[in-house]
């Protein structure tokens, strides 16, 4: 050991100086990451197997809390609705930040106003949009209702105040929220396209459907695969938007699972019960991950 | 150069992050020096929450250390909101104070179960009879926690508005017919005379409803998940809204309104709430944030005859908010933490809240006495007879069901003040839930 120091090459000064100085850059955010994310992470998959309120040890009742889920008709309710949420979330949300992205990506007068105009939901504080859209959704003196009512629906819905209303009306924000950040990625997306694609194809003849259909498509797989995926993780996941909004009311209509999750542990304090149900959730979000990885895989063959 | 700077940075960084991650519970280490010197001067913490705007805890540690120099109670800064959770943290993680508040009977369970309160029987013995909502924190014969606080619903009335629409005040003797008749009388009323004023105001919290049926009804048992008792009082809250008497559910919870400004600002003639809101709307009308106006207070309306009127002791319903000790605790603070809890359990605790507008849990008629010297508290005789007389019964009985139940009820609430769900559905639909997901765990 002694003679490899003294023989050391001149070098392995520096390189230990840059290891340190590299391990001291990764630390603060690995120290935290281990403390705030990795224990408390595999302190769940222990969690989930006791009954736990927080206080005193943890009585470790093997899968008692999984059977319980499946008689527990509350988290059927919340998977139902999580599951309502994404079905419908998911293809808006892409549908429609691709066609802003499509329109935005013209070369329009102000078209840097639209597109930050665009983006600007989604760095709003989640609280004000949610009041704010509480008050369009207002049953009798929102403007949502008055516009339906001037165009004559007589009976316009009760939106976040209606047990039938209330998902739809989250919905809805929920897409106008997200909208502007995965426009912001499919504009990327289209802006890595290149040009002559285009181009090749007006000399062949393919008018724009065609076009749109057979470049722009296949070009941003790449890009509509990612957005997929982070829209999956983040449908399952919505909680602040619904907690604020409806509070998972009226009744039971909008509760989804990380909610659940919230009500079971924070507030009746069933930490076990409450990790086993995130664990549903992760797993659910994993298989769905995994399945749509497989997809794009057998697409790209 | 400029790499040493970030190197520099980067260990300022991990450096506290390392110490934050090993050094133990300060705690720990400052009350075995407090246990070496047992006889000298004590300080104890206690928990409390926006100190600023809630001056009770700051006036008892003062009142207390005038009467005991050697002891001095120092408040520590809670989030309201989010009081439990964060009291729940620090207990687990042994960094709570030495006495902390039981803010509901809610969570009072979780506590006790949990075993984070001290057995403080001997105190509930001193302090006696005059203390009500003692019986709350009663598990197995022992008592975990001392009352300081005990608020009770009542029915605030605007006397201005019922002079504008023309309607008798409340005597004392109003059962919730006439209180629903008088809710009608009044928006006609107020309409006639050009007010846009509303006769009453429901805010959105279940307990507007619930707390005075389960308190009211005979045998109705929250923890029997029998929810039968809700039923008129479901009913009569629907139709006043249907009538136009109070603001609609969907209008309060999408507009986000407050009671605070509904009642101050003169919007509703009449609103049933919790005896906080005595001090909360005189200092908004000190502040201008309410209007100026006569108002005075009555006890709730009644289920029927038999319990209204001032000869009568009206049943109304409140948590008391009491104060436990953290097991802990050094073991010589003990006694004086006891100490602390039957100081604010007694006279002389009860006349320093009094003194700042807060209901008192200890009942005396020099407590009525100091808080009707509170500069803006009403003092006609109703106001006094309803601050000193009624029946308080506990919102939330002691179980470790409570807090599922009232989550199963919360959305009962809502689907049903919503008209989302008829009031049939939604106490069918409650009451499985309470046997299939609550009571059966």
């Amino acid at each position: 050991m002694a003679t490899t120091l003294a023989t050391r090459r001149p070098g392995g000064r520096l390189r230990l100086r840059n290891t340190l100085t590299g391990w001291s850059f990764i630390l603060p955010n690995f120290v935290g990451f281990a403390l705030l994310t990795l224990v408390p992470v595999v302190a769940l998959f222990y969690l989930a197997f006791t009954s736990w309120n927080v206080f005193g040890a943890a009585k470790w009742i093997g899968t008692a809390n999984f059977t319980r889920m499946v008689g527990d008709a509350s988290f059927w309710t919340a998977f139902r609705n999580t599951v309502y949420y994404t079905v419908f979330h998911i293809p808006l949300t892409l549908v429609i930040s691709l066609g802003l992205a499509i329109l935005l990506n013209q070369k329009l007068r102000g078209v840097a106003f639209f597109r930050t105009a665009a983006f600007f939901p989604y760095i709003t504080s989640i609280v004000a949009i949610a009041v704010v859209w509480n008050m369009l959704f207002s049953p009798q003196y929102g403007p949502i209702n008055q516009f339906l009512h001037a165009i004559g629906v007589s009976n316009p819905p009760g939106w976040t105040t209606s047990g039938t209303w209330a998902m739809p009306a989250v919905i809805i924000v929920g897409t106008w929220r997200e909208m502007g950040y995965y426009m912001l990625l499919f504009l990327a997306g289209l802006q890595s396209i290149p040009g002559e694609l285009y181009e090749a194809a007006r000399v062949d003849g393919a008018n724009a459907w065609q076009r749109f259909r057979n470049i722009t498509i296949p070009s941003l797989r790449p890009t509509t695969f990612f957005i997929t995926v982070m829209l999956t993780i983040g449908s399952f996941k919505v909680f602040d938007l619904i907690l604020v909004m409806t509070n998972g009311g009226p009744g039971q209509s909008t509760l989804v699972l990380s909610q659940y999750i919230y009500q079971k542990g924070f507030v009746e304090n069933q930490f076990g019960y409450a990790s086993s149900i995130s664990i549903v959730l992760f797993a659910i979000c994993i298989a769905i991950t995994i399945f749509q990885f497989l997809m794009n895989k057998r697409r790209d063959a | 150069m400029k790499r040493s700077i970030l190197t520099a940075i980067g260990l300022a960084v991990v450096v506290p992050l390392a110490v934050a991650s090993c050094s133990s519970s300060p705690a720990t280490t400052s009350s075995t020096t407090e246990s070496a010197t047992a006889a000298g001067p004590v300080t104890l913490s206690l928990a409390g929450w926006s100190l600023k705007t809630t001056p009770e805890f700051q006036a008892l540690a003062d009142a207390f250390h005038a009467a005991n120099p050697s002891i001095t109670v120092v408040p520590k800064e809670y989030d309201a909101t989010n009081y439990d959770t964060q009291m729940t943290a620090d207990l687990a993680a042994g960094s709570a104070p030495d006495i902390y508040v039981q803010k509901n009977l809610k969570n009072f369970a979780t506590y006790q179960i949990g075993g984070q309160l001290l057995d403080v029987s001997d105190v509930a013995t001193e302090v006696g009879g005059d203390v009500s909502g003692l019986s709350g924190y009663k598990v197995d014969g022992k008592t975990y926690a001392i009352p300081y606080r005990q608020d009770s619903w009542y029915l605030y009335y605007n006397k201005d508005l019922f002079d504008a629409a023309k309607v008798a005040v409340p005597d004392g003797s109003w059962t919730w017919d006439d209180y629903a008749a008088a809710a009608e009388d009044l928006t006609s009323g107020l309409k006639t005379a050009g007010n846009e004023a509303l006769g009453t105001y429901q805010h959105t919290w279940q307990s507007t409803v619930q707390g005075l049926a389960l308190a009211q009804t005979p045998k109705a048992d929250l923890l029997s998940g029998d929810f039968s008792y809700l039923k008129p009082f479901y009913e009569r809250a629907l139709a006043l809204q249907a009538a136009g008497a109070q603001a609609d559910y969907g209008t309060v919870t999408t507009n986000n309104l407050t009671y605070q400004a509904q009642f101050g600002t003169q919007k509703s003639a009449m609103m049933i709430m919790g005896s906080w809101y005595v001090a909360t709307l005189i200092a908004q009308q000190v502040k201008g944030d309410a209007n100026t106006f006569n108002w005075g207070i009555a006890p709730v309306p009644q289920i029927d005859s038999s319990t209204a009127g001032t000869d009568n002791t009206p049943v109304t319903f409140g948590d008391p908010t009491g104060l436990g000790i953290n097991p802990a605790i050094d073991k010589s603070k003990i006694a004086a933490a006891k100490e602390f809890l039957a100081f604010v359990a007694s006279e002389d605790g009860a006349k320093t809240l009094a003194g700042i507008g807060i209901t008192p849990a200890h009942v005396s008629d020099a407590v009525t006495t100091a808080y009707f010297s509170f500069k803006g508290v009403p003092t006609d005789d109703l106001s006094k007879f309803t601050f000193g007389t009624h029946d308080t019964k506990a919102e939330n009985p002691v179980s470790k069901y409570t807090a599922g139940l009232q989550n199963v009820l919360g959305d009962l609430h809502s689907s049903v003040m919503s008209g989302s769900a008829s009031i049939d559905d939604a106490i069918k639909t409650a009451e499985d839930r309470a046997k299939n997901e609550v009571l059966n765990q």
